[in-house]
C-alpha cells in the first residue's frame, strides 16, 4: 500500500485508511516485479516518520536491558525487533506501551513526548503474547472492551466492533468465550481487539508466540495481510528469523541492548554487516583470513583454512595484513567431484556427513585440515545428478560475489 | 457452633485445592480394597464426628424440654407394647412465632456482623494479599509469618488483650486522651464496634489465604491489556483483577463468614447487652435455661441458613471450573 503513488505523498490518518478498505488485499504492500524482501527504504518512499525512538536507555538494578537505542518507525511500515531472548527487546516494546519506565531518553509519537504518558492514555496498542483476552467476556466485549472505555455511543461501538469483526473473520463467533476458540480464532481477536482503537502504532508482542508451527506459517501472511489493509504502522517482537523475514518491511536485529544491524530482509540477510548478523541470520561459513591485497576491482585473501586464495570483486577498506573473517551461506557453496579450473575460491575435502531434511540436503565436508564446511543442496538435484555421497572427495567452490568480508 | 465448624470444614478444603483437573476415576470395578480403606478414613470421620452429632441434634429439636437426664423427652417410647414416635415441632414454631422477636433479632443481628466483618476483612486483607503475592520471595516469609503468626496466640488471650487496648483507661482512650482530642474516655467496649474489631481482626488471617492463593495465579498481562485498552487503574481493578481472583474472595468471605455467623467468644467478651448474637442465644438456651431442645431447634436453622448461600456458591464455581477445564 504504500508503494501506491497517491499514498506516497502525506498519508491520511490511520483511521481513515481503516475506513476504506475493511477487506484484507492479498498482496497489499507489494507490487509486481518487485524482489521479495527487497522493498524501497522508508525514506525513499517519502514516508513520513511516525515514531522516533531518541537515546533510549532502561537500567535494571543489575544489568542495562536497553541501551542508547535510536529508531524512526514510519507512517504503514511493519518493523520488527529481531533477537535472542534478554536481548531487550521486549522491554523496548514494553516501553512504548508504557508498562515500563525509561532510565532516560525520548519516545516521540507524532512529535509528541510519550514518556511520562500512562498506558491508559497512549495512543498505541498491543498484541500479547498470550493475547491477554478476557476469559470471563465474550469475543464482542473483549473487542469492545477499548471502545467502552472511550465512552462513544453504543451505535458507534457496534458499528466499530462489526468492522473489526468481519476484517478479521469472526462474524460467526461473537458470542463464544475465548476458551471456546482455537489458537489461531484467539489471535485474531485479539488483533481485532488491539486494533479497534485505531491506535497510532501497533504493538505485537511475539504474534506467533502462542501458536504451533504449522499454524504460524499460516498466519503470518494473513496477519500481514489485515494489518496493510488497516494500513496501521507495526512494531513486532520475535526471536523467530522466519516470522521476521516473512512479516516485517524493515528489521532490526538486537543484540545485548542494542541495535546491530536495522535492514530489509533482502539486506539483512545478504548483507550482513557483522559476525554475530551473519551467524544470528540463517546459517554461514565463516573463515578466518588475511587481507594480501586489495583496489578497487579486486581483493585477494588467504583463508587459514584453505590451500587456495578468496578472491573479492570489490575492494576492502582495510590495510594490507589485517586480519578479517569471510562469511559464506552454505547455499553458495557448490559442491563437485570436478576440480574446478579457477585459481581461486575453491577448496578440497572429504564428505563427512549429509542430513536430508526433505527439500534440502545438508553436506558436511571435512578440509585437510579438520574443518567442516557445511553445504547445502535442493534434493531436486541431489538426487538427479550423480551427486557426491559419503567420504567423496569432493571440491567446494562458490562465486567472488559470494563472499561476504566481515571486519568486526 | 458445631453447625459453622463442620460447614467450615468444606471450604478449607475447596480453598486449599486450587484448581485441579478432573482426572478420570477408574470405574469402580477397577477400584481395590486399598482404594475403599483410603476413601474410608475421611468419610468414617465426617460420620463419626459431623453426621452423627447432627443427627442427635436434630433428634433433640425435635423433643420438648424435661427435668431429667438428659434434659429432654425421648424421642421414642414403649408403652403397652406400642412403639411411639414423638415429634415435636413447637421448638420451630416458637422461634418464628416468638412475640418480642427475640430469635429474628439475633440471627439478623449476627448475618449482620457476620456480614459487615467479612466485608472489612476483604478490604483489610486483600492490600495484604496483593502485598504478599507480589513482594519479593524472601520478604514472602516474613510476611507470611506476620499474617499467620498471631494464630498461634490463644485465641482468648488475643481478645483479651483487645479489652485492655479498647477498655476506658486502655491504650486507645490515653492515647486519644494524651494528645488531646478527646477529654473523656470513649466508650469501646460493650459496644458494636469493639465487636466488630475483635472478628474482623481473629478471621483476617482467613481471608487473606485464600486471596493469597488467587492472586498468586492471576495473569499479569491481562491487567497490562486493561491499562493498554484505556482503562486507569481504579478500573482495571475492577475489571480485571477482581473477576481474576472471584474464586479466592468467595473461599475466603465464606471462610470467615460462616464461623462469625455462630461466633460467641467474641461478642460475649466484647460486645454489650445489645450485642445478641445467635452464638449467645444458643448459650442461654442451652446452659442458663437448659432448653436444649429449643436450643438445638437454633442451631438447626441457622445451619439452613448456612446452607443454601453455600450450596449455591458451590453450583456457580463448579459450573466455572468445568468451563475451565474444557478450555485445557
Amino acid at each position: 500500500m504504500e508503494n501506491t503513488p497517491e499514498c506516497t505523498a502525506d498519508k491520511q490518518p490511520v483511521a481513515a485508511s481503516a475506513n476504506n478498505s475493511a477487506v484484507p488485499a492479498k498482496n497489499a504492500g507489494h507490487r509486481p516485479g518487485e524482489l521479495p524482501g527487497n522493498k524501497p527504504s522508508p525514506t525513499e518512499q517519502n514516508l513520513r516518520p511516525i515514531l522516533e525512538i531518541k537515546d533510549i536507555t532502561k537500567e535494571f538494578e543489575a544489568f542495562t536491558a536497553v541501551n542508547k537505542v535510536n529508531l524512526t518507525l514510519y507512517e504503514g511500515e511493519i518493523f520488527a525487533l529481531l533477537g535472542s531472548s534478554g536481548c531487550g527487546k521486549s522491554t523496548l516494546l514494553r516501553m512504548l506501551a508504557g508498562f515500563e519506565t525509561p532510565t532516560s531518553g525520548s519516545i516521540l509519537l507524532d512529535g509528541e513526548e510519550l514518556i511520562g504518558v500512562p498506558p491508559y492514555k497512549r495512543p498505541v496498542n498491543m498484541m500479547f503474547q498470550s493475547y491477554a483476552l478476557f476469559p470471563y467476556m465474550t469475543v464482542k466485549q473483549n473487542i469492545a472492551f477499548g471502545l467502552k472505555q472511550e465512552h462513544l455511543p453504543k451505535s458507534q461501538i457496534e458499528e466499530r466492533v462489526e468492522k473489526m469483526l468481519h476484517l478479521v473473520h469472526m462474524e460467526d463467533y461473537v458470542d463464544r468465550k475465548p476458551f471456546q476458540l482455537s489458537g489461531g480464532q484467539r489471535q485474531r481477536v485479539a488483533l481485532a481487539r488491539s486494533l479497534a482503537k485505531e491506535p497510532r502504532v501497533l504493538l505485537l508482542d511475539e504474534p506467533m508466540g502462542a501458536l504451533d508451527k504449522k499454524l504460524r506459517e499460516q498466519m503470518r501472511l494473513e496477519l500481514v495481510d489485515i494489518i496493510n489493509s488497516v494500513g496501521v504502522t507495526c512494531l513486532m517482537v520475535t526471536h523467530d528469523q522466519e516470522e521476521a523475514m516473512t512479516m516485517a518491511d524493515r528489521i532490526a536485529i538486537m543484540d545485548r541492548g542494542q541495535f546491530v544491524q536495522i535492514g530489509g530482509p533482502r539486506e539483512i540477510y545478504e548483507n550482513p554487516n557483522c559476525r554475530f548478523c551473519a551467524e544470528f541470520i540463517g546459517s554461514v561459513n565463516l573463515f578466518d583470513c588475511t587481507l594480501i591485497s586489495s583496489n578497487a576491482t579486486q581483493s585477494l585473501l588467504r583463508a587459514d583454512d584453505f590451500t587456495h586464495l578468496i578472491e573479492l570483486q570489490h575492494d576492502i577498506d582495510l590495510a594490507d595484513g589485517m586480519p578479517l573473517t569471510i562469511a559464506l551461506r552454505p547455499e553458495k557453496i557448490y559442491i563437485s567431484h570436478e576440480k574446478p579450473e579457477e585459481e581461486t575460491n575453491w577448496c578440497h575435502g572429504v564428505v563427512e556427513n549429509i542430513a536430508y531434511l526433505g527439500d534440502i540436503s545438508i553436506y558436511y565436508v571435512r578440509l585437510k585440515d579438520g574443518r567442516i564446511v557445511t553445504s547445502t543442496l535442493p534434493n531436486v538435484d541431489r538426487f538427479k545428478q550423480g551427486l557426491p555421497t559419503w567420504d567423496d572427495q569432493v571440491y567446494l567452490s562458490w562465486d567472488a560475489e559470494s563472499c561476504i568480508a566481515l571486519t568486526i | 457452633m458445631s453447625t459453622g465448624f463442620s460447614a467450615n470444614m468444606s471450604f478449607i478444603r475447596r480453598a486449599f485445592q486450587a484448581k485441579r483437573r478432573p482426572t478420570k476415576l477408574s470405574k469402580p470395578h477397577n477400584r481395590t480394597w486399598r482404594d475403599y480403606a483410603l476413601i474410608l478414613v475421611p468419610y468414617l470421620w465426617m460420620i463419626l464426628f459431623f453426621l452423627l452429632p447432627f443427627l442427635i441434634i436434630f433428634k433433640i429439636s425435635l423433643s420438648v424440654s424435661e427435668i431429667a437426664i438428659p434434659p429432654y423427652s425421648p424421642l421414642v417410647t414403649f408403652e403397652e407394647g406400642a412403639m411411639q414416635i414423638i415429634l415435636h415441632l413447637e421448638n420451630y414454631t416458637s422461634i418464628f412465632t416468638d412475640e418480642d422477636g427475640t430469635y429474628f433479632r439475633s440471627y439478623v443481628k449476627s448475618l449482620q456482623v457476620a456480614g459487615l466483618s467479612t466485608l472489612f476483612c476483604l478490604i483489610i486483607g486483600y492490600p495484604i494479599a496483593w502485598a504478599l503475592a507480589t513482594c519479593k520471595p524472601t520478604a514472602r516469609n516474613v510476611l507470611f509469618m506476620l499474617v499467620i503468626m498471631p494464630s498461634w496466640t490463644s485465641f482468648v488471650v488475643r481478645i483479651y488483650s483487645w479489652m485492655t487496648i479498647m477498655k476506658r483507661d486502655g491504650l486507645i482512650n490515653d492515647i486519644l486522651m494524651g494528645i488531646g482530642i478527646i477529654d473523656s474516655p470513649i466508650q469501646m467496649l460493650q459496644t458494636d464496634f469493639a465487636v466488630y474489631v475483635g472478628i474482623t481482626y481473629c478471621y483476617l488471617p482467613y481471608m487473606v489465604l485464600p486471596l493469597f492463593s488467587a492472586l498468586m495465579k492471576v495473569d499479569y498481562s491481562l491487567i497490562e491489556a486493561s491499562y493498554d485498552l484505556g482503562c486507569r487503574p481504579v478500573k482495571t481493578f475492577f475489571n480485571s483483577l477482581i473477576p481474576q481472583t472471584k474464586s479466592g474472595i468467595i473461599a475466603g468471605s465464606m471462610l470467615v463468614f460462616i464461623p462469625a455467623l455462630g461466633e460467641y467468644v467474641i461478642p460475649e467478651l466484647l460486645g454489650g447487652k445489645g450485642s445478641i448474637l445467635i452464638g449467645r442465644i444458643l448459650w442461654q438456651e442451652f446452659f442458663n435455661n437448659r432448653d436444649w431442645p429449643l436450643a438445638s431447634a437454633v442451631a438447626i436453622i441457622m445451619l439452613i441458613i448456612l446452607v443454601i448461600p453455600i450450596v449455591w456458591f458451590y453450583k456457580i464455581e463448579r459450573k466455572e471450573q468445568e468451563k475451565l477445564y474444557a478450555q485445557k
